[in-house]
């Protein structure tokens, strides 16, 4: 019940925030797309809005419009990559919205004519990539809570960092960064992905999968033979072996059968803000940095890592979500997002079929050198001018 | 406004013009629009959840597995299993965590769709917000009447006999994850220690 009651105050507070944050800062003006469409000379060529042409991304005349198809069958892509390997789905979910649908393309060829509108465009693109995964948190989370896996004080560690980062980036940069900026931060982010992932891939990240395995599995065979004849009172024993020796602001320490475990409670402040200012910055949705970070860096358990970077990703999203959308009234194409999120559960059907076929590895592979090709050509593009790999 | 909801516009606006007063058939539209969102998400999940169910069964089993034997590692002082039990639950918990943003997709396209067409019909309607001078406009609204929606559907939800199957089988998930053990299952329970003097 205690729990409980901490969870409802906490909840409370946390969602009281986001509001003040929403509404304090500065009124949402109606209209800001249509202000900055009024802004741009009118005609065909490159950098022009003609009035006549038919509505396409966000209603813009002459604007790309993606058929419907295209963005499911993307959308496929995406969620066959959530539900098969996991971490890149929302690094593809970026580059459909900015490669695929021209629409960063687009975007640039108003960076002297109109920059407002270039820096709206960009703005835009990075919010429509945190909806594709960090509304998804949201199911996630109440599955979690569900569960009873929700650890309330550190995921509230995780998610005041996180709260702060994302209200702080959209608040400071949105209306600031021009897509060629965005493109080039993308494509860095995008080799650390591919970082992570060819990490995984290689001989010393293999054999330590391997140890780990069989080292588990050697300890579940004798725990499981030992534990057969283990009486009452023995494992009671164990109970009571454990102590708590500090508990403070900058350390949690406790003992058990003299093995000590320790974590600093700052670790998750820390990591929560600068995860969610990268997520918040850049549109993607941080949950492959929050896992690593937990588990690796904070040598965290998994039922704390579980709900708490659930509860973090789903909580900094929204505050993002709602900075770029209400106090910076930044416009999103709905249909877009919406024909997205059909590609994204279909593609989360096929995954679970393709990885009884395809090896892991190979995917893993497969995804690094889309990860170097995709991150070289952003980087490049973003940073020179011009991207040296082709389709980029 | 796209094609598709240009033919399904008839239809939806249809339920606001319910009352003939202007006010209240916009509450009562959006409400019941964001009901049938509501109630199309959930059916697409259930389907999504029924047909991924063996490969979520299989992820669910890894994850309490490598949960457990990490705790009974720490339970019986072996730091390096717990590590290396704790390593693997984590992975096995990064592929639930990713297989779970796909799968809430489903639940989540309907509000979209919804979105887009009361942008093409409501865009500039806006509610004042006393003493603050913002006004919330027609995705507050939507926002506001889905959540209230959501509730209502909950208490309903099991009554109905296909989302009471689904609920029967999430209850076994709800049983296995009782299975799984935590902290508390070896840090001596509060009332314990003080009752104890410790």
């Amino acid at each position: 019940m205690q729990s409980k009651s901490w969870l409802i105050v906490s909840s409370v507070v946390v969602i009281a925030i986001a509001v003040a944050a929403v509404l304090c800062v500065e009124p949402a003006f109606a209209g800001k797309l249509e202000d900055a469409i009024a802004q741009t000379p009118q005609g065909a060529g490159k950098g022009m809005i003609d009035p006549k042409a038919a509505p396409g991304f966000m209603g813009i005349p002459g604007a790309p419009q993606p058929f419907w198809l295209y963005t499911i069958l993307w959308g496929i892509w995406v969620g066959w990559i959530f539900s098969s390997v996991g971490a890149f789905g929302g690094v593809m979910a970026g580059v459909g919205h900015i490669t695929v649908f021209g629409l960063a393309d687009y975007g640039k060829t108003f960076k002297d004519s109109n920059p407002t509108l270039n820096k709206l465009l960009t703005d835009s693109i990075r919010v429509c990539n945190q909806y594709l995964v960090g509304l998804s948190a949201l199911i996630s989370s109440a599955t979690y809570y569900r569960m009873g896996r929700l650890v309330l004080p550190l995921g509230l560690c995780l998610a005041g960092g996180g709260i702060l980062g994302a209200y702080l980036v959209p608040v400071f940069t949105a209306g600031k960064v021009n897509l060629s900026m965005y493109v080039g931060y993308f494509g860095l982010v995008v080799f650390a992905v591919a970082g992570v992932l060819f990490y995984e891939t290689t001989p010393k990240g293999q054999a330590s999968r391997k140890a780990a395995k069989a080292a588990t599995k050697a300890f579940e065979d004798a725990h499981i033979r030992k534990t057969a004849g283990a009486s009452t009172a023995e494992s009671d024993e164990h109970a009571h072996g454990v102590r708590v020796t500090r508990w403070s602001t900058s350390k949690i320490i406790f003992t058990f059968y003299g093995v000590e475990f320790s974590f600093n409670p700052l670790w998750p402040i820390i990591g929560g803000f600068v995860i969610s200012a990268i997520s918040a910055f850049i549109g993607v949705g941080g949950g492959f940095l929050y896992v690593p970070f937990l588990t690796s860096v904070a040598g965290l358990p998994m039922f704390i890592v579980a709900g708490t970077s659930a509860l973090a990703v789903l909580v900094s999203m929204i505050t993002s979500i709602f900075t770029y959308m209400f106090v910076k009234s930044v416009p999103i194409d709905w249909i877009l997002v919406g024909t997205e999120l059909v590609g994204i559960f279909i593609g989360s059907i096929l995954g679970p079929v393709t990885s009884k076929y395809i090896p892991e590895i190979w995917l893993k592979r497969l995804f690094v050198v889309l990860a170097l090709y995709v991150g070289i050509g952003y980087t490049t593009k973003g940073f020179l001018g011009y991207s040296v790999l082709p389709g980029m | 406004m796209h094609e598709l909801l240009l033919a399904i516009d008839p239809f939806l606006i249809a339920l606001y013009r319910m009352s003939g007063y202007a006010l209240l058939d916009f509450f009562v539209g959006t409400f019941i629009l964001a009901s049938i969102a509501l109630v199309i998400g959930e059916f697409t999940i259930s389907v999504l959840f029924l047909i991924n169910r063996k490969h979520i069964d299989k992820i669910t089993g890894d994850v309490v597995r490598y949960q457990n034997l990490s705790v009974d590692a720490l339970t019986a002082g072996d730091k390096e299993s717990y590590s290396s039990a704790n390593k693997l639950a984590n992975e096995a918990f990064g592929k639930s965590f990713f297989m779970q943003i796909a799968l809430s997709a489903g639940s989540l396209w309907p509000i979209f769709f919804a979105l887009s067409w009361m942008q093409g019909r409501f865009a500039q309607i806006e509610f004042p917000l006393m003493f603050t001078g913002m006004s919330v406009g027609y995705i507050g609204v939507f926002l506001l009447m889905y959540a209230t929606a959501y509730l209502i559907f909950k208490r309903i939800k099991y009554k109905l006999p296909y989302f009471r199957r689904i609920k029967n089988i999430l209850d076994m998930y709800d049983q296995r994850s009782r299975e799984m053990k935590d902290f508390s299952d070896i840090v001596p329970q509060r009332k314990q220690t003080s009752a104890s003097g410790s």
